[in-house]
């Protein structure tokens, strides 16, 4: 039976969200086209290889430490090795900080098509067709692919659903992975955590996010004025914190915090994708923004066109002035 | 110290409205601005800092039109010494490693010390040709680099992971870097900086001048089409609409409702 | 007997004052040499003319010390007593050296005069030299530096003249003429001395002390603040001379930052405090002030050219930052010329900084990042607001104002909106009550709709002249193409920058800067219209109202009553002044680009401050003539909860309110 071949992601010991992601994807594409589901750990000991078993239908790992902590040159070598000699049809990885690190050189060197940031794949009867999306979001793409042996896909985190538990009995194999020689020219030193401050926003019930359409750090004081009426912290999307006007730990999404408030008001914030997979499971999603096409509007639940500048001090009255 | 960014003239689709072109592959960029790609304005800056600050050359290579040189211009006034424009004929359709052979055509030969490009394109978005470049010069690599240092033969970089984390790698030269946003303020590039600047040739190369048969374009490309569409916009978001009192009171109403104002 | 005295009388080695005078002479011509050689230097030198008109109103200016009186009499006085102290001595020792050398005049009734006219002059000047050391630290004018350093010229030139008098008093007391008591001081301190034989012995050592110190003075004049004696009277001389406009084209090779004019208006500064006192960004606290950064600027000069300064780092061109100016500081000043209204010898500090900026943008510098952003924003979209070109006209969109650029209208005038009543949403309503108003005098009119391009005034105020260049190639083809001579604007920014700015350019003989339109501010037209009766108002409207005159309207135009004649047509109403009005108007803070670069407010801002102004008079209404200004204090009414109080209005909605008018029914 052939297979499609899911590379782990774990980070500290722990796998890492999109890893159940990626297996859960693999697990409908897998039902659908009649393939198995691998999954390649490098890095983790059979205990650790375990935690996937209920989730594929085979998991090849190897425990040597050298791959717990991800360095490119490794684990190029020990993929491209496995990829080569297994010929999947289809290797899944995540567009994280990991996949987007490796994916695009492990595909040069296996020569596999790949598809980054990837929204959907599949093999239709007559074609094989992939979805991402171009311009920041505001333009979907379906791309026909080529016929090939192996296709590669980095999924975008956050977009597909899976769990831990589905209900499967995977065989556990160790195996041994090929190690560069020599010194590498390449060599992962440490993880820096980013310090607590004052406010943790994945604490807040109710988060006031502003982006880049807040346009300049003096509109800050306004957002503050109705985040305090309504008794909501403040975060921020990508650009605000790029710019300093908040400290980089109340940036909303992948490269920053995950959050789930009750509500969750997105100012000016036009949605990347980034964005999107750190606040897109808050209970209700409204959001308001001068661009009427802006991705943001595809995960709110209540959506206002319009210039927040404009919008705020009129819904900043409404809140106070009804609250009694 | 022999840098080599790359660089990419893209639109700017911010605040854009965009239109599909006709037979639905590409988008319609008539009233569109363009401008350097915004990660590869950090990547420039990073260039003419660590020159600055070590001494060396830093050449721009961008791969497109003659509009695109543009950019070009725009990375020589930040202080880019050379600049080399790879004519985008022959690679229209290519994809992320068709575009990479050329400007690994382009930029061999300079071997550079240092290659720095963005993590990302805001058109496209792929996050591969800066990769797929270090892999054909042999380079090693580390993407979305937030901050880094030189260190003798070292570059001790900061990439920029999930959740507030970073991760701290070293590479020795020479090495390839894509830049994420944020890592600098790239400077202000005055109309006179340009003028400055507009007498410095721009080496213009071609896919003929090399022997790209068969490894770039649509014939090697991994896609056979591409249909573009609107997004789904909405999607199950109720628009509030009517005067601005209406949808503000309409969105305190929402607010109080979902348990804000308890 | 005639009474007369005997130069050099009991004085020994006469030669050796000759040599001492001669090495004086030389330190002083060197100090000269060295200002003359950093003005020199950062010259693109027009031919000098001799203006007979400005010579003339230059010995005028500093003979009286006008400007000095202007606002501070009592400083004036001061002044006044040393100048003409300090001038009288002098005469008085030329005239000494004529009758040594040439003709002996100073005989009898003659010398007589002059010894008490001298003795007089003395008095004045050690007089004024205590006053100011008095006000400085004992009155503590605000205004005046306090730094113990800043007695020492006083000190000195109270040691010279006291001396002066010692040496007197030592001689009189020696030769006890029958004419001694015209030397009124001298004489008074003859008790000093027993008995004439003492004094004999004592004088040779007062005259040469006195003859050192006073040597010595002149020797360190130009190294001092005392220079301005020199520098002053070529500051006042040039304080008209246009503005230097050095096309972005032509300054490739060229280093200097500043111009002759400037250059001088730096060695000429005194440090008097008359600019900080007003600089409406010092009163807001910021960290700027027109005089660090004039001394800044000056020792930045110096630093550069003087042969005897040692340069700091000699790799480094251009523009460093100093002690007391950040390189952050240049983006504070409004360019409101407050700072050049009040300046005794004309420091035009906003052009100064505007060029210091322009070397900042051109060399790539730290700009700050709000301002870079609304030049990228003008560049690509032509206008520093919004992120596209379209919607400019938005403003009109139910209006049908003709679009000169579709519709022909023949010698129609053009009413040049300006980016910031185009796009922002309460400026709009300037747009939209002027052309009530025309349409209501019934003059034809029209715009250049979508396609109206941002004038340069951004541009040029933040030192970015390449896209002023483009601005106003834009306009100047516009304007040709379509054929327009008369142009009318919403903004006095843009008024200045076409009368002014694109004039000056248009005198260096560039074809394409020839200025064939004629412009004008909307304050001029309305003004005229109400004096030619086109506008007139029938309805009452019984307000108390007050006039921000806008810096570009007013101190820059000298347009004071045209929007005053406006307001004082509309029956009913009354016009209350601020204490801060006509030429010395309070900036509002959003001209020199702070409009777009708000996070370098002070606490409590400029706007605030100058609303504030306006309720202390009772005003019901703020009327002001630039969207601008109209945005800034609308801004401070709300964000000080005033909006109960006082209302914010531009002149042209105070018009169409007072005639009735609806604004959309235009």
């Amino acid at each position: 039976m052939e297979e499609i071949l899911v590379i782990a992601e774990h980070r500290q010991g722990a796998f890492r969200d999109i890893t159940f992601e990626q297996l859960g994807f693999a697990q409908q594409a897998g039902a659908l086209n009649n393939l198995s589901v691998t999954t390649v750990v490098l890095g983790m000991d059979a205990a650790g290889a375990e935690q996937l078993q209920s989730a594929c239908d085979a998991v090849l790992y190897t425990d040597d430490a050298r791959f717990a902590d991800y360095n490119a040159p490794d684990y190029l070598l020990a993929l491209s090795t496995i990829i080569r000699s297994r010929r999947p049809r289809l290797v899944v990885m995540g567009h994280t900080a990991q996949g987007m690190d490796l994916a695009p050189v492990l595909a040069l060197r296996t020569g596999l098509p790949l598809i980054t940031d990837c929204l959907g794949f599949e093999w239709t009867e007559t074609q094989v067709l992939a979805r991402r999306q171009l311009y920041a979001g505001k333009i979907d793409a379906r791309l026909v692919l080529k016929p090939a042996d192996t296709y590669m896909v980095n999924l975008r985190p956050g977009h597909f659903e899976g769990q831990p538990d589905m209900g499967k009995k995977a065989t556990l194999e160790a195996f041994p992975a090929p190690v560069e020689d020599g010194a590498s020219t390449r060599r992962f030193v440490e993880y820096i955590t980013a310090e607590t401050e004052d406010v943790d926003i994945t604490d807040a019930e109710i988060l006031v996010s502003i982006g880049r359409g807040i346009g300049k750090p003096e509109n800050i004081p306004l957002v503050e004025a109705f985040a305090g009426a309504i008794g909501a912290a403040l975060s921020c999307s990508r650009p605000v914190a790029d710019n300093q006007w908040l400290p980089k730990t109340r940036q909303v999404g992948t490269s920053g915090k995950t959050v789930r408030p009750k509500i969750y008001i997105a100012l000016g914030i036009s949605g990347a994708f980034q964005h999107q997979a750190g606040m897109k499971n808050a209970d209700t999603i409204i959001a308001v923004n001068t661009d009427p096409e802006a991705p943001i509007f595809s995960v709110a639940h209540y959506g206002i066109v319009g210039d927040l500048l404009e919008v705020l001090p009129v819904l900043t009255k409404k809140v106070t002035s009804t609250e009694v | 110290m022999n840098i080599v960014v790359c660089i990419k003239h893209v639109p700017e689709v911010i605040d854009a409205e965009l239109k599909i072109n006709k037979d639905g592959a590409g988008v319609v960029t008539d009233d569109l601005e363009f401008d350097i790609n915004e990660w590869d304005g950090f990547a420039v800056e990073s260039a003419i800092r660590l020159k600055e600050a070590h001494g060396g050359k830093v050449t721009a290579i961008t791969l497109g039109d003659e509009e695109s040189e543009e950019a070009l211009r725009n990375a020589l006034a930040m202080g880019a010494d050379e600049a080399i424009r790879f004519d985008s004929q022959g690679f229209e359709q290519s994809d992320a490693p068709g575009i990479a052979r050329g400007l690994h055509a382009g930029l061999a030969p300079l071997a550079p010390d240092l290659l720095l490009t963005g993590a990302q394109s805001s058109d496209d978005g792929w996050g591969q040709v800066g990769l797929c470049l270090a892999e054909m010069l042999g380079l090693s690599y580390a993407s979305l680099v937030v901050d880094f240092e030189l260190k003798d033969n070292l570059i001790i970089a900061h990439r920029e992971l999930e959740a507030n984390t970073l991760e701290r790698v070293e590479l020795t030269l020479p090495c390839a870097l894509t830049i994420q946003t944020g890592t600098n303020k790239p400077r202000y590039v005055s109309i006179m900086g340009i003028k400055k600047v507009r007498r410095i040739g721009i080496e213009t190369l071609s896919a003929t001048d090399f022997d790209l048969e068969g490894m770039i374009g649509a014939e090697a490309s991994f896609m056979a089409e591409r249909i573009l569409s609107p997004p789904e916009t909405g999607g199950h978001a109720e628009m509030i609409q009517g005067s601005l009192e209406e949808i503000c009171e309409r969105t305190a109403q929402v607010i109080r409702e979902k348990g804000g104002l308890a | 007997m005639t009474a007369t005295r005997l130069t050099f009388w009991h004085i020994n080695h006469e030669w050796l004052f000759y040599l001492l005078a001669v090495a004086a002479i030389l330190i002083f011509s060197a100090g000269i040499y060295s200002h003359m050689i950093a003005w020199r230097k950062e010259v693109r030198l027009r031919p000098l003319q001799f203006h007979t008109r400005r010579f003339a109103h230059t010995v005028l200016e500093i003979l009286t010390g006008r400007r000095i009186f202007m606002g501070d009499p009592a400083a004036g006085l001061m002044h006044g007593c040393i100048l003409w102290g300090f001038i009288t001595l002098f005469i008085g020792t030329v005239l000494v050296a004529v009758d040594h050398w040439a003709i002996q005049f100073l005989k009898g009734k003659l010398y007589l005069i002059l010894e008490f006219v001298l003795d007089v002059a003395g008095l004045l000047l050690i007089v004024g030299l205590l006053w100011a050391l008095v006000r400085r630290y004992l009155q503590r004018v605000p205004r005046l530096e306090k730094g113990l350093t800043h007695a020492g010229i006083p000190l000195l030139l109270v040691i010279v003249a006291l001396t002066g008098y010692l040496t007197e008093g030592c001689r009189l007391a020696a030769q006890n003429p029958l004419w001694g008591t015209w030397s009124f001081m001298g004489w008074r301190l003859d008790f000093l001395w027993s008995d004439a034989r003492g004094a004999s012995t004592t004088y040779p050592f007062l005259w040469w002390l006195h003859a050192l110190i006073s040597l010595g003075t002149i020797a360190y004049l130009p190294y001092s603040r005392l220079f301005h004696i020199l520098a002053a009277p070529v500051s006042v001389y040039f304080q008209d001379d246009p503005p230097a406009i050095i096309p972005v084209e032509t300054r490739e090779t060229t280093e200097e930052v500043y111009s002759f004019r400037q250059a001088v208006f730096f060695d000429a500064c005194t440090r008097c405090g008359r600019c900080v006192a007003v600089c409406p960004a010092t009163g807001a606290g910021e960290p700027f002030s027109p005089r660090d950064y004039i001394l800044w600027a000056r020792d930045n000069l110096k630093e550069k050219y003087s042969p005897f300064r040692k340069k700091r780092n000699p790799e480094q061109k251009g523009i460093t930052p100093g002690e007391g100016v950040s390189s952050d500081s240049i983006w504070h000043c409004t360019t409101c010329r407050a700072c050049l209204e009040v300046c005794p010898v004309y420091v035009a500090v906003p052009e100064a900084v505007r060029q210091t900026r322009s070397k900042v943008v051109e060399e790539g510098g730290d700009v700050p990042g709000a301002l870079t952003q609304t030049l990228k924003k003008v560049y690509k979209y032509n206008n520093p607001w919004e992120a596209t070109k379209t919607k400019r006209s938005n403003w009109s969109k139910d209006l049908a104002v003709p679009d000169l650029t579709k519709d022909t209208l023949p010698d129609g005038l053009c009413y040049f909106v300006g980016c910031t009543t185009s796009m922002d949403t309460r400026a709009q309503s300037i747009a939209r009550s002027f052309s009530a108003i025309l349409k209501h005098a019934g003059i034809s009119f029209g715009t250049l709709g979508r396609g109206e391009p941002c004038c340069g005034d951004i541009a040029r105020r933040a030192g970015e002249d390449g896209l002023f260049e483009i601005n106003r190639e834009d306009c100047t083809a516009l304007f040709e193409e379509y054929g327009i001579s008369r142009v009318v604007t919403s903004s006095p920014h843009c008024f200045h920058t076409f009368r002014n700015t694109y004039a000056s350019y248009g005198a260096l003989g560039d074809d394409a800067g020839k200025v064939v339109f004629n412009t004008r501010h909307y304050t001029q037209l309305l003004a005229e219209l109400v004096a030619q009766r086109q506008l007139r108002f029938e309805r009452r409207l019984p307000v108390t109202v007050t006039f921000h005159d806008p810096c570009y309207l007013g101190r820059y135009n000298r347009i004071f009553d045209a929007p005053r004649n406006v307001i004082k047509a509309i029956p009913g109403i009354r016009l209350k002044e601020m204490p801060h009005h006509g030429p010395d108007s309070l900036c509002c803070g959003g001209g020199g680009d702070r409009m777009w670069q708000e996070e370098l407010d002070g606490d409590p801002k400029m706007s605030i401050i100058r609303i504030r102004e306006a309720v202390s008079v009772g005003a019901e209404l703020v009327i002001t003539a630039c969207p601008l200004c109209l945005i800034m204090l609308e801004d401070a009414r709300k964000s000080d909860d005033l909006e109960s109080k006082l209302r914010v209005m531009d002149l042209n909605e105070l018009v169409v309110e007072a005639l009735g008018l609806e604004q959309t029914s235009a």
